[in-house]
């Protein structure tokens, strides 16, 4: 079963997401900061992040390039979550080296949409 | 001086005479009895007596009288009076002025002379009068204006700084009373005085520019404007300085400047208010469109029908109220200049699709038809994105929010400009409910609406339109709408193909966002400077499916293929900063991007130098696009391409091999030509015949030969692979029967897997038409 990190301290953007995706067929694990969200991309190896940008103790970006920047995590798909849908944040997501960006509030099926792309792509590169 | 009597005759009356005649005065003499005993011509002239009148027997009286009545005292003068008064004087010495009528002024002196007698004098003292007058009129005029100027004027001593004169404004500016200015030192003035030094200061400096000069007076500040100018003062150096007041004025421009801070903060606060708010307000809306979905998709799961009717109102009115927030957002991110645009390359024909899906659901809402004019090569711009294609969204879904049962018409053409920059025009026409020329007056303001009822009856919050102006402004562009009540409404767009001057460039940041959900889509990478090419391969490869990726350089092209790997790439040879060549040799340097096929457009046709570096293909500009199209889709499905390598020793077909299989590629080998043609009769044509012409039993040349007498292997791709120098007749002969000499010598064979491999992948069917 495809395992997706689903970063973000919002209660309700977590509890949605977190159903929603779920119903859509994937396992869901959850971080609740920038911080936990890092610790957990290396315990649980999910095949997926998705990270909300303004987290607490560390950022989306940072979290980003920490786990870009780790050679165990490096390979996981980051889709950034950005609540503007403004060009400076889309800049500083890739420029962290997410792989994706989406707006919030999220399109679930664009969203899953994107997801599916990226899962497909890494899997395509990993053969 | 005494005068003898006329009746004394000899030298000294000659003498006498001449002195009286010499004299700038008029002279007469009285004796005793006040008869005239003698005169001057001076005094002829002067007072015009004439002969008749001159003689000893007149008096005094004679001649008083006789002046009289020729008006010398006036018109109306009593003679009478005027002669007593005279004759009452005569005892003693006296002098008067007279003005004469004709306007001279003679000054008149009376003498008495021992003896009795008298002697009168008259001096001419017309000049000295009118030079007194002058003066006096000068003086007067200065007082005046010294007095009534609301400049301040001061005259101070260059030695001492003592203050020589100065006017009534003056004291007035400096509020000090004239005993506190008069011959005092100017920096008595200021209670400060660090100010006297400070103008003291100004006076020293060069003069011609005037100065601001701030002081306190009793407490209030105060501004003077202070020119100078040096001057000879009662013979020792002064300056002469004058004060405007200009505490009024820089007390206005304070206050404008603070009211301007002020506003300029307020904005500030509110632009930062909006900000935080509509991000506050996202977030519950978030929860509110987000639970509604999901209570959509558990209500379709138990099939509840009227639950999922009701909660899609929810959602709708979510999504809705979502959209106001983002409008004022950006209605006040424009008003605070806070609003960028990042320009790339927009194509049109993708553009309109793009939109089309968008605003078909609004369309079908009301039953309104979408008709789409766009002329089938109407090529791209170099704008925002984000902002044009919003504008479009916004104008089509107004036509169709006021049109029911209608059509809207979207039309896009090309224009000149004035300028002679090129332009789109974009007219967006509906067949709805129109508008009369005051509510088009009124379209473009911010929260207003063809009237407030339009709010309730058709939703929006009448700010669409003051953004679409601003955003077409910020491009450089104009938007206008034509309309009549009940005949339907045309809004039409024009924007310039290219911006002059971009507000900010768009980031090279990969255009991994612009890729289609097609996942089976080939995705072509076209790196080129000139949006001309970009604009017709997009146009081209569109069209068949191909997913088209942009890069405008060497360093984005390499940006976004490090980041998604592109299918295939056109590379442009002709590139500022990392040429195609460079970039074809990073390429192949890189283990991840070295098997990606290139097809290399260039005005030079180079192809050995290309083909040894490892492109793929070459077409020369201008592209055929027919042909490009056929060769993309060969590199998208040929893999595993048989490459035959014909040589007689074993070491090199072991080198080859080696190079082959290391691009991924199945080798096969034939150690002279006969062992070749038996290898094709046996085995499927391959992607390419790699020869050696120097072998025994059967040579290069006449395996050429050979093959091209069969029917079925005349046009298999041959490179041949030598250490033979080839004279001309070789060179005619092999150009026309292989597409490619590489020469060993120049070479190491080992180093040109690539330039087989890609040369192999274009495959068979590429190769025939390609003859050298």
């Amino acid at each position: 079963m495809t395992k997706i990190l689903i970063v973000e301290d919002n209660e309700m953007n977590r509890d949605m997401l977190s159903r929603r995706l779920a119903r859509q067929g994937f396992e869901i694990a959850i971080a609740l900061d920038g911080r936990h969200g890092v610790e957990m991309a290396i315990s649980e190896k999910p095949d997926l992040i998705l990270m909300d940008m303004s987290l607490p103790v560390i950022n989306g970006w940072e979290a980003t390039e920490q786990v870009k920047a780790n050679p165990e995590t490096k390979t996981i798909p980051v889709i950034a979550l950005t609540a503007h849908a403004m060009a400076e944040d889309r800049e500083k997501c890739i420029a962290a080296g997410c792989d994706d960006f989406d707006t919030k509030p999220v399109d679930l099926p664009r969203l899953v949409e994107k997801i599916r792309t990226l899962l497909a792509q890494r899997q395509t590169e990993g053969l | 001086m005494i005068f003898p009597k006329r009746s004394v005759i000899g030298n000294e009356n000659k003498l006498l005479r001449a002195t009286l005649e010499n004299m700038s005065q008029g002279v007469a003499m009285y004796d005793a009895e006040h008869r005239l005993v003698t005169w001057n011509e001076r005094f002829v002239e002067y007072l015009e007596m004439p002969d008749a009148f001159l003689g000893t027997d007149k008096t005094f009286s004679d001649y008083i009288r006789y002046i009289g009545k020729r008006g010398e005292f006036g018109a109306d003068a009593d003679i009478e009076a005027e002669l007593k008064k005279r004759i009452a004087l005569l005892d003693r010495s006296h002098m008067f002025e007279r003005l004469r009528p004709d306007g001279t002024v003679l000054e008149v002196r009376r003498d008495p002379v021992p003896g009795g007698g008298f002697i009168a004098i008259y001096t001419n003292i017309t000049a000295r009068k009118e030079a007194e007058r002058q003066i006096r009129e000068d003086q007067e005029r200065f007082h005046a204006t010294d007095a009534a100027s609301p400049v301040g004027l001061i005259i101070v001593s260059r030695e001492n700084n003592i203050i020589q004169h100065f006017n009534r404004s003056f004291s007035e500016i400096v509020g000090r009373e004239q005993n506190e200015i008069s011959g005092k030192p100017i920096g008595s003035l200021f209670s400060d005085p660090k100010q006297g030094a400070e103008l003291t200061e100004i006076f020293d400096s060069p003069p011609g520019h005037p100065s601001e000069f701030r002081f306190d007076r009793f407490g209030r500040e105060c501004w003077v404007m202070v020119s100078f100018a040096e001057l000879d003062y009662r013979n020792s150096k002064a300056v002469v300085a004058s004060f405007v007041d200009i505490t009024d004025r820089v007390q206005a421009e304070d206050e404008l400047k603070k009211a301007k801070e002020a506003a300029e903060s307020a904005n500030r606060v509110k632009s930062a208010f909006l900000a935080n708010m509509s991000h506050e307000l996202r977030t519950p809306l978030n929860a509110i469109i987000g639970y509604s979905e999901i209570l959509v998709e558990d209500a379709s799961d138990r099939g509840d029908e009227t639950s999922i009717a009701d909660l899609k109102k929810i959602q709708s009115a979510g999504k809705h109220l979502l959209g106001l927030i983002n409008d004022i957002l950006d209605l006040s991110k424009i008003e605070a200049g806070r609003m960028d645009i990042y320009l790339e390359q927009v194509f049109l024909s993708k553009l309109v699709t793009d939109v089309k899906t968008i605003v078909d659901p609004m369309m079908n809402k009301n039953d309104n038809k979408l008709v789409i004019e766009c002329p089938e090569h109407v090529g791209s711009l170099r704008t925002d994105l984000t902002k044009l294609k919003q504008n479009l969204i916004n104008l089509l879904s107004n036509a169709a929010k006021f049109t029911k049962d209608g059509e809207v018409k979207l039309t896009l053409s090309r224009i000149d400009g004035e300028d002679g920059i090129k332009h789109i025009r974009f007219d967006v026409s509906d067949t709805g409910i129109g508008m009369n020329e005051e509510q088009i007056a009124k379209l473009f303001q911010s929260f207003s609406q063809a009237d407030s009822s339009t709010t309730r009856n058709f939703g929006g919050t009448g700010l669409g339109l003051t953004i679409t102006r601003h955003f077409c402004t910020m491009l450089g562009g104009s938007v206008e709408a034509k309309s009549s009540p009940g005949k339907g409404s045309t809004f039409t767009m024009i924007l310039p193909d290219r911006i002059a001057k971009p507000v900010v460039l768009a980031p090279a940041e990969p255009r991994v966002s612009q890729r289609t959900n097609d996942k089976g889509a080939i995705r072509v990478l076209v790196i080129d400077d000139d949006p001309v090419v970009h604009e017709v391969l997009s146009a081209t490869l569109s069209r068949e499916g191909y997913e088209i990726i942009h890069a405008y350089d060497g360093g984005e092209a390499l940006q976004i293929m490090r980041t998604s790997q592109p299918d295939i790439v056109t590379l442009d040879v002709m590139m500022p900063k990392i040429d195609g060549w460079s970039l074809l040799g990073i390429m192949k340097s890189e283990s991840t991007l070295q098997n990606i096929p290139v097809i290399m457009l260039t005005i030079v046709d180079d192809r050995n130098l290309g083909f040894s570096l490892g492109a793929s293909e070459f077409m020369t500009k201008p592209i055929d696009r027919t042909r490009l199209v056929e060769l993309i889709r060969q590199f998208s499905h040929t893999k595993n391409a048989v490459v035959l390598a014909v040589d007689d020793d074993p070491d090199v077909r072991g080198i080859i091999r080696q190079a082959i299989e290391g691009v991924g590629l199945v080798a096969a080998e034939a150690e002279n030509g006969r062992k070749a043609l038996e290898w094709l009769d046996k085995n499927n044509a391959p992607s390419l015949i790699l020869l050696d012409l120097i072998m025994p039993e059967m040579d290069g040349f006449e395996f050429l030969d050979e093959i091209r007498k069969r029917k079925d292997a005349s046009s298999l791709p041959v490179v041949v692979l030598t250490a033979k120098e080839l004279d001309d007749h070789d060179r005619v002969f092999l150009a026309e029967r292989t597409i490619l000499v590489l020469s060993k010598s120049a070479q190491p064979i080992g180093s040109i897997g690539h330039a087989i491999a890609a040369i192999a992948e274009r495959g068979a069917a590429t190769a025939h038409r390609n003859k050298m």
